[in-house]
């Protein structure tokens, strides 16, 4: 285990601080991707934070530190969202994108499809998605995290890609495609 | 022979399409990455830290005091009630193993319908 954690566990507050101060943004920005609101990603990566203090001494190193606090934040934010629904105060799509493409506005990037594509994706298939396509941890690892099954993860997977698909429309573009060189193809011959 | 072709043609235009979308996926999620996030200085995380402990450990010492009053105060109860009225020490221990078995088959007689 890395030393740093070491004395962090040991109740070396400076240690504390380094080590959330170093993994900060990487866990503002996992935050981002799943939730799809910066202003949620930086609410939920401070209640990790402190759920982190409070847990320390559960983390036996086993997998990366930063492996550790993205399961922490990802069970965060699905509690989150469970009692968000429980209370009936789910907020529209929309305006929770508004802040995002805000920041790619003004940073002169377009918000594309498939960034809406994935937002209007489940949380439980989004997550997975995310964590296995773009952090590239195995089905079990997930699994793990999410406190489910590794063939549930790989389903979600495997469903959330086919809406994604589905909602950009990669299939008829493919066929597209395909008619035209066959066509042509004929047309040559 | 013949469908076996077209099942492997499908497949790999199902692969295809699958890794195109992936790519996709990988692109869009790259744009959120480049966000710049700001980072609070190390006194703002030793200060958080600091507090997340204090506040720590006044809830573990509300909780022990809240559990040992009530703990005391349902032991005094069962002590005098043995001492002084012995049926109501056992209607109370009736009552409660009751409470607790129809409560435990409520619960998972709810559990096995839900699966």
């Amino acid at each position: 285990m890395d030393d740093i954690i070491k004395s962090a566990k040991q109740g070396d507050h400076i240690a504390f601080a380094i080590l959330f101060k170093e993994n900060y943004p990487f866990l503002v920005k996992y935050l981002m991707k799943i939730t799809m609101n910066p202003d949620a990603a930086e609410e939920l990566a401070q209640e990790t934070m402190t759920k982190c203090v409070q847990k320390l001494q559960l983390y036996n190193g086993e997998s990366k530190f930063s492996t550790w606090l993205i399961s922490i934040a990802t069970n965060t934010y699905i509690d989150h969202c469970r009692k968000k629904k429980r209370e009936k105060e789910w907020h529209l799509q929309e305006e929770s994108f508004r802040k995002l493409k805000w920041h790619f506005e003004s940073r002169n990037e377009e918000w594309n499809d498939t960034l809406s594509a994935l937002g209007k994706l489940p949380e439980e298939v989004r997550i997975p998605i995310i964590l296995k396509h773009y952090y590239g941890y195995p089905y079990e690892e997930i699994g793990k995290m999410l406190r489910i099954s590794a063939g549930t993860v790989k389903s979600r997977v495997h469903n959330g890609i086919m809406s994604v698909r589905r909602e950009l429309k990669i299939d008829e573009e493919a066929e597209n495609r395909s008619n035209r060189e066959r066509a042509s193809k004929q047309g040559r011959f | 022979m013949k469908k076996q072709k077209i099942v492997a043609i499908e497949n790999e235009h199902l692969n295809k399409a699958d890794s195109r979308t992936i790519d996709e996926i990988i692109q869009a999620l790259d744009k959120i990455d480049h966000i710049p996030v700001y980072s609070p200085d190390l006194h703002w995380f030793e200060q958080m830290i600091l507090n997340e402990k204090q506040q720590y450990q006044k809830k573990l010492i509300r909780d022990l005091s809240l559990f040992f009053i009530i703990a005391a105060f349902i032991l005094t109860g069962i002590i005098v009630s043995l001492s002084h009225k012995p049926i109501v020490f056992i209607v109370l221990q009736a009552a409660g193993i009751i409470f607790t078995a129809s409560y435990t088959g409520l619960r998972f007689s709810r559990k096995v319908n839900d699966i």
